[in-house]
């Protein structure tokens, strides 16, 4: 006897296989819709499976389970498909409803009031309600318990009323016209307030999938939430996939083996030599897809003391010596494989951000390199170009970086060191130049608060870049709505940089992930396979 | 037998007591601190945040204090927790410990498996096509880099015949027959590898007993040549080849990080290089402690092995 059993919507039905009656109840109800055959119709629409689970290899893994004292790193760490916060954000990376889903500014850019999702719940089964997500600002703004990156996305925040149970004011202690974006997922992401006893071992959030397992650099065992609110253009729930099972295989050409011999369904982070070909050698087998990326490398100069700083009077001249030096197309062939661009500003073509009118100032000469150098007088300063050990490509272009300078006649040594270690230099000022790159700032305010005006504690760590007229705009941009006005106001802020060079902005960072051709639905954003608005994992099926 | 077990035993103790100290105090030598990992960079030069964290974690107490704080708990049995995953460490270890160890105990067998008999035959055979096929196959295992083997066996047996998986683990416990097909490759990694030197070790071991007088008297005395090498000879030339295989057991419970990490193993030597690039002082120290302990018993073991193989060994 043929049994129904209804879930979210998608009515399966025992004696059939779940591919035959998503095919079947897919194909009819596009026909009934545009009154075309079963056929026809069946041709043209995609058909999702329900269930199966994914096997994905990651570069790397969580550092923990506390959602508020470790950040998921949206690219690699499985676990970032637990959670999820007050807005999501679409292929086009503009924020969509998450938890939040309609939302109020005031005139002065002092007050939001945002209305939350009714019916929405933790794994747990507990409310997302206007007291979960005070509860969870409050736990994210301790600065014991927040990790900083969390913590600095809403270091305006001064306090949050509950209006009713659906209704949340934000009160900041400054005018913002960019809280709606700092407050996308990830990463602010909110946990039960329940699960806070355990969260270190068993975190409960809101994302697609429920935490199962963890078994740190071994596995992670994630499984779907049937009650996650997402659904297709059909009216089924997402995400489709049952399971996520989640490999950390840090070495990039193993994870690449893993997918070739069938032992896993998805990877990412591929190295770029192996991305640069691989369509071509086995695209009959495998799909790759070149994520859109807001990472961009660059060599960042130490301002606060040594031969590049303001102390030095010719300074400007050192850095300007060293911008000649650098061969960007060097760059961008022998480390990226020819993959995405170099860079000219921050944002790459995959945001809206992008400014094509950037030029760089001081474009590849190595002769002009020589002559400023010389006439700087810093021929015989002692130099050091660090970079971090955990990113290929991070120490690469110091590599490249550090036999141009030395063409150049720069007297440098690279070191390459973990981060602990780098960090103590650059508090230190023991360093000249970094070779570094950041990601994941979807709107231009993360970006230029954080690394550019000269009062934020990454600016003070790193370079020491002070320029009164930079830190204006920025501040300026901040309390900007107008999008366009915005870019006018960063395009000036970048052609700052370009001339007074606290960093040489060298390339955009590729990232190339691939899969078995078995993986359907599956478009990754500049966020990820998981955080991704009606794309990603979320609508990803296994055919 | 059992006094001098127990007198070691007791050597144990001052032995782990300076090596608990000499890391602790090395690793507080060491560029850049746990705070530094756990901040990261949005509020790194906040002094407010850093002296809270370090209240936290107990990182604001003079370093003997901390020390005193540490090795008093765990002669309670508490390692303490995690300051990264904020997990119990004994938790952190016991996840990668029995990884570590399978690996190590399997790798060692397969090299004990095939240096022996291989070892002694060359030895017996000496000049012959088998004792130089022996040598130059222990040769290449001496030259090859292990990762390159290791790439190599993942190579041929993974991406090209497909008959074992390429990378990962599974823990016997959860499905043998998995687990066996995990394990396969990184331990034949491992036990080729060493199984490189324990051959020339046993050939070299077996040649210098089969010149002493004992085996001259045992043949005069009619026993078979059977017997008089694999009995007696091979008995005591054992003895530097159990040695040596218990020091690379010891070492290899250490945890081979190259290895784990081409073979996405999570064992101990990934989880304690990890510690210290993040700078976690509880997991770094009990890491370290636990593998004191275990490269101590196999010690112990080794020398017991030793009165096993030849009585006339006096233990003390």
């Amino acid at each position: 006897m043929s049994k129904e059993n209804t879930e979210n919507g998608v009515t399966e039905k025992q004696g059939q296989t779940r591919r035959e009656f998503m095919t079947k109840t897919g194909a009819v109800a596009g026909a009934a819709a545009l009154g075309m055959s079963g056929e026809a119709n069946a041709a043209k629409k995609r058909h999702p499976k329900r269930g199966g689970t994914l096997r994905f290899a990651t570069r790397s893994d969580s550092r923990g389970l506390d959602q508020h004292r470790n950040y998921y790193y949206y690219v690699s760490h499985p676990l970032a498909a637990t959670s999820m916060g007050m807005f999501d954000v679409d292929l086009k990376m503009e924020p969509k409803p998450g938890i939040a889903v309609d939302h109020t500014v005031s005139k002065d850019l002092k007050t939001y009031t945002f209305k939350l999702r009714k019916g929405a719940t933790f794994h747990d089964g507990s409310p997302i309600d206007a007291e979960a997500v005070k509860w969870n600002i409050g736990r994210i703004k301790d600065p014991k318990i927040g990790h900083s990156f969390i913590r600095s996305s809403i270091k305006d925040v001064e306090s949050v009323d509950v209006i009713d149970s659906h209704t949340i004011k934000f009160n900041l202690d400054k005018p913002s016209g960019v809280l709606v974006a700092s407050l996308t997922y990830y990463p602010v992401q909110f946990m039960s307030p329940n699960s806070v006893g355990n969260a270190d071992n068993h975190p409960i959030g809101a994302g697609p999938f429920k935490f199962k397992s963890w078994k740190k650099y071994d596995r992670t065992v994630l499984e779907r939430n049937e009650n996650w609110w997402e659904t297709d253009d059909q009216g089924n729930a997402l995400p489709y996939l049952d399971k996520i099972v989640g490999f950390p295989k840090k070495e990039d050409r193993i994870r690449l083996t893993a997918l070739r011999t069938g032992e896993v369904d998805l990877i990412e982070n591929m190295a770029y030599t192996d991305a640069a070909g691989f369509d071509k050698k086995y695209g009959a087998n495998f799909n790759t897809w070149d994520v859109p990326q807001v990472g961009t490398g660059y060599l960042g100069f130490n301002l606060k003391n040594g031969p590049f700083s303001y102390k030095n009077p010719n300074g400007k001249m050192m850095r300007q010596a060293a911008a000649h030096a650098i061969n960007h197309e060097a760059i961008h062939q022998a480390i990226f494989s020819g993959l995405s661009e170099t860079a000219r500003g921050f944002y790459s073509k995959a945001s809206t951000w992008h400014m094509p009118e950037l030029e760089r100032k001081y474009e590849y000469d190595p002769d002009k390199a020589r002559f400023l150098l010389k006439k700087a007088g810093g021929m015989d300063e002692r130099l050091v170009l660090t970079s971090r050990d955990a990113y290929a490509y991070m120490h690469q272009t110091g590599e490249i970086a550090h036999a141009m300078l030395t063409e150049a006649g720069f007297n440098i040594q690279h070191e390459i060191h973990p981060y602990a270690v780098l960090k103590s230099k650059w508090k230190k000022g023991e360093y000249s130049i970094d070779s570094t790159a950041n990601s994941y700032r979807p709107d231009p305010d993360r970006w230029f608060s954080a690394n550019v005006l000269s009062t934020s504690s990454n600016t003070k760590l790193r370079t020491g870049f002070n320029n009164p007229k930079a830190d204006k705009l920025i501040l300026e941009g901040k309390r900007t709505l107008d999008p366009a006005k915005r870019k006018e106001i960063y395009q000036e802020v970048e052609m700052i940089i370009n001339d007074e060079l606290p960093m040489i902005y060298t390339h955009f960072i590729p990232l190339t992930c691939a899969a078995t051709k078995n993986l359907k639905g599956y478009e990754p954003a500049f966020n990820g396979p998981y955080s991704t608005h009606m794309s990603g994992i979320r609508t990803a099926w296994l055919g | 037998m059992l006094i001098y077990t127990i007198n070691r035993i007791l050597h144990m103790i001052p032995v782990l007591f300076v090596l608990t100290v000499v890391v602790f105090m090395f690793i507080q030598l060491l560029p850049g601190d746990v705070i530094d990992t756990l901040i990261g960079d949005e509020e790194a030069e906040d002094p407010a945040t850093r002296e809270l964290l370090m209240k936290e974690y107990g990182l604001d107490k003079p370093i003997y204090v901390q020390y005193g704080v540490w090795i008093g708990k765990v002669l309670q049995g508490d390692f303490g927790k995690s300051l990264v995953t904020r997990r119990p460490v004994a938790l952190e270890l016991f996840e990668s410990i029995p990884a570590t160890v399978y690996l190590a105990v399997v790798g060692i067998s397969i090299s004990m498996l095939i240096a022996i008999p291989l070892g002694a035959i060359a030895a017996v055979k000496r000049n012959s096509p088998t004792d130089y096929t022996a040598q130059i196959v222990s040769l290449i295992g001496i030259s090859i880099p292990e990762f390159w083997f290791a790439i190599m066996c993942v190579l041929f047996f993974s991406l090209y015949l497909g008959w074992l998986p390429s990378s990962g683990y599974m823990s016997p416990f959860e499905d043998l027959g998995q687990s066996l097909k995990y394990l396969i490759l990184p331990a034949a990694a491992v036990g080729f590898r060493q199984a490189a030197y324990t051959t020339r070790l046993t050939r070299s071991s077996m040649l210098d007993e089969m010149n002493k007088e004992y085996v001259d008297t045992a043949r005069s005395l009619g026993f078979s040549e059977k017997k008089v090498i694999y009995k007696y000879t091979l008995r005591n030339a054992m003895i530097p080849t159990i040695t040596i295989s218990g020091l690379q057991l010891a070492n290899l419970l250490g945890g081979t990080v190259v290895l784990e990490t081409i073979f996405a193993w999570p064992g101990i030597g990934q989880a304690i290089y990890l510690a210290i690039i993040d700078r976690d002082y509880p997991l770094i120290q009990a890491g370290i402690l636990v593998l004191g302990v275990i490269v101590v018993i196999v010690n112990l073991l080794v020398d017991l092995l030793y009165r096993v193989l030849n009585p006339r060994v006096a233990l003390n």
